[in-house]
């Protein structure tokens, strides 16, 4: 919680004999962190990268075919639900039995149904050539086989005349009209020309025999039936994938683990008899692995922890309760924390739906949003998205909350006046109450403001003990002390002069000096010696201090975008019932029913689009309060994330 | 400015019909401020995105610096209004 999962860097060393083994256990246990060995140049330690296990290519050419195949079915390994877990060696058995022949079918199935596609491209093609041939009642071999006569056929803008003896025949029933001339071949150029002049395009006589149309028919028939046998094809994978989906995604899994295992050694750095590997792995698993490491090796191995020397190279794994970690989805949006510094997923995964909540309360769309979300977990199979569903739940659950709340729902309000502030605006003159609480729910949301910038300013100073280390921590303490006591002495000066509701009222304090009272005193002191803490650390800093105003102002946006999704709602109920459907309710005619059906249509669109934009508004909104003004604040970033070496294994079993 | 024949209901309406279009300008306007901002910084993010994908939250970031303009539009036409 609130650290990244504490890890350890190992070095082990084994002689090259051991390789299987060790490479295998520390697969199975799925939590060694490998640091790829990068060989240096020039470098006379006698270090060299390993070569892959026995079987290595074997094991990729197999996994090739086999992706090759659910590529062809159309399987992706993500998107296929887990109905049974088959036992590897029951796999490893079927791989040998089984495997060739679904091979051998599926290839033949895709090497007809390509064969097939082929000729059906050529029927087609034939078929468009004779298109235009269909409009002139003569068959095909009358066109060729003359020796004193020059036939000229082809699409031509008009009709022409030509002035030497010819036989001609001209249709405009196709697209771009379709001439056919005969001449005698003393004439052939100057009837060329007048075509040419006519705009002719010549197309070339089809190799065929008989009347178009019929060929014509013939061929568009043959397209069809072929499209058929592709159909059936087709259905026929469909088929397979149906039987041997289950079959051929764990051979995927269990190959891609052979293949993994067997190229592990590519990571490693060997000399002529030994292994050696760098690595990382989580505290917690440390003692458990290096059992089962010095067991299964039988004490043939050399184990040491290293010291961590740069926190940049250690891969980051969170930790978080259950309920916080579909937010780690959030954070590597962003970044993922170096492994020093504090994560704040925890926060973000309490403070996110809060903020959602404030900006979208509203009981209908947070119900649309949750059942969204719950009924999408079961199509979307991905982990990201399933990660940013739950993400979703939480936070329409928090919207349902604030509209029980802000007594609101699809923009109307619910049968209890406003529990907190009310964000009835008076659209169409239907808000009862006192209306709209504009002015009190800016203040809350400029006081959250205020303590989330705190909170992250603290996390600031926490930050900078933990990464830097002597003067460089110092002054970055001082600097982010200095930016709390300037935004705070602003705010004692403010208070010190305007009595402002929900906040404290300090205009009534003893005057000190110059007409300033106790609070503004403070708060100049506090502002100036805040101006010096940003200072000493960079001058330069000093120009980001207009941002001191603009970030905490940014928190009203909690309230303004909540507020123009409530007037949206109100809007688009005030059309849909107030303007068409209730007049026509007072008496109901034929066009009337209609206009009452339009009247509900413009409701349910204009809900749609407001939940849409409420979603928008609401996640982004509230997602980017705390990119910008949150992390800001104390937040780097950058970390490796934590990829150990193994596979946790979805469609097999051991 | 105030003419005779005008009572104070309609000079308090049309002073309700001033901060209307008041807040109507000031949304109006820091909107087309803050698109305008966004244009390039959101073309310029959607190409270094493509290019890397790691950079996205940092992209969505920049992107969305401007919106604070319009949100203080939006702010200041509430204030205005209530």
């Amino acid at each position: 919680m609130l650290r990244p999962e504490r890890m350890r860097r190992l070095l082990i060393v084994a002689p090259k004999s051991e390789t299987d083994t060790i490479v295998r256990e520390l697969y199975r246990h799925n939590v060694y962190h490998i640091e790829d060995f990068v060989p240096e140049s020039g470098s006379s330690d006698g270090l060299s990268i390993g070569h892959p296990l026995s079987g290595a290519s074997d094991a990729a050419s197999a996994l090739i075919k086999i992706r090759a195949i659910e590529s062809a079915c159309g399987i992706d390994p993500e998107n296929v639900e887990v109905r049974t877990r088959i036992p590897a060696s029951k796999v490893r058995a079927m791989i040998q039995t089984d495997l060739p022949a679904i091979i051998e079918e599926v290839e033949g199935l895709v090497a007809s149904r390509s064969r097939l596609e082929a000729q059906q491209k050529e029927h087609e093609q034939r078929a468009k050539e004779l298109e235009p041939f269909v409009a002139v009642p003569m068959d095909l071999d009358l066109y060729r086989g003359y020796t004193r006569f020059s036939v000229f056929t082809g699409h031509i803008a008009h009709d022409v005349t030509i002035d030497a003896p010819h036989e001609k025949y001209f249709s405009d029933k196709v697209d771009g009209n379709m001439i056919v001339v005969v001449v005698p071949n003393e004439h052939r150029e100057e009837v060329e020309r007048t075509l040419l002049d006519a705009g002719f395009q010549a197309i070339p006589v089809p190799d065929e025999t008989g009347a178009p149309a019929d060929r014509l028919k013939a061929h568009q028939e043959e397209a069809r039936r072929i499209e058929g046998e592709i159909a059936a094809i087709n259905g026929k994978i469909a088929g397979i994938r149906e039987r041997h989906a289950d079959f051929l995604v764990a051979c995927d899994e269990l190959l891609t683990a052979d293949v993994e295992r067997a190229e592990a050694p590519l990571r490693f750095a060997t000399t002529e008899e030994t292994f050696l590997t760098e690595g990382w792995i989580p505290e917690r698993n440390f003692e458990k692995v290096k059992e089962a490491l010095v067991r299964a090796t039988g004490d043939r191995i050399y184990i040491q922890e290293l010291e961590i020397e740069d926190d940049a190279r250690v891969p980051v794994e969170y930790e978080n309760p259950t309920f916080a970690s579909p937010t780690q989805m959030l954070i590597d949006i962003y970044a993922r924390p170096r492994y020093s510094e504090i994560d704040p997923t925890l926060m973000v995964a309490i403070v996110f739906p809060i903020f959602f909540g404030m900006i979208l309360g509203d009981v209908g769309y947070g119900a649309i949003l949750l059942a969204m979300s719950l009924g999408l977990r079961k199509i979307v199979k991905g982990e990201g998205g399933r990660m940013l569903l739950k993400v979703l739940s939480y936070a329409s659950v928090s919207s349902i909350i604030f509209g029980i709340l802000y007594s609101e729902i699809f923009g109307s309000a619910l049968p209890w006046p406003a529990l907190i502030f009310s964000r009835h605006l008076n659209i169409g003159g239907a808000a009862g109450g006192h209306g709209p609480q504009v002015v009190e729910l800016m203040i809350i949301a400029i006081w959250i403001g205020l303590l989330h910038i705190t909170l992250g300013r603290i996390l600031g100073i926490v930050n900078a003990r933990k990464i830097y280390s002597g003067k460089h921590a110092t002054q970055a303490v001082l600097s982010h002390a200095g930016w709390l006591g300037t935004m705070w002495g602003i705010m004692l000066m403010i208070w010190a002069f305007y009595a402002i509701p929900l906040m404290p009222d300090l205009t009534g304090l003893p005057v000190v000096a110059m007409g300033l009272n106790v609070a503004a005193v403070v708060g100049v002191v506090l502002l100036v010696a805040g101006i010096l803490g940003i200072a000493q650390e960079n001058p330069l800093e000093l120009v980001e201090l207009p941002t001191i105003i603009s970030h905490v102002l940014s928190y009203a946006r909690l309230v303004a975008v909540g507020l123009s999704s409530v007037a949206i709602a109100m809007v688009v109920n005030y059309i849909a019932i107030g303007m068409i459907i209730e007049p026509q309710l007072e008496a109901i005619t034929p066009v009337g029913v209609i206009i009452i059906i339009v009247g509900i249509l413009v409701l349910l669109m204009g809900h749609a689009l407001n939940t849409a934009l409420g979603l928008l508004g609401g996640g982004l909104h509230s997602i980017r309060l705390h990119y910008v003004e949150f992390f800001t604040k104390f937040y780097k970033g950058g970390g490796k994330k934590y990829n150990p070496f193994g596979m946790k294994p979805k469609f097999t079993e051991e | 400015m105030v003419d005779v024949g005008m009572t104070l209901e309609m000079v308090q309406a049309s002073q309700m019909g001033m901060k209307a279009l008041g807040a109507g300008l000031a949304v109006g306007l820091t909107g087309i401020g803050s698109g305008v901002a966004e244009m390039g910084i959101g073309a310029a993010a959607v190409g270094a995105t493509a290019e890397n994908r790691d950079v996205f939250g940092l992209a969505l970031l920049l992107t969305v610096i401007p919106e604070t303009i319009v949100i203080f539009g939006l702010v200041v036409a509430l204030l205005l209004l209530f």
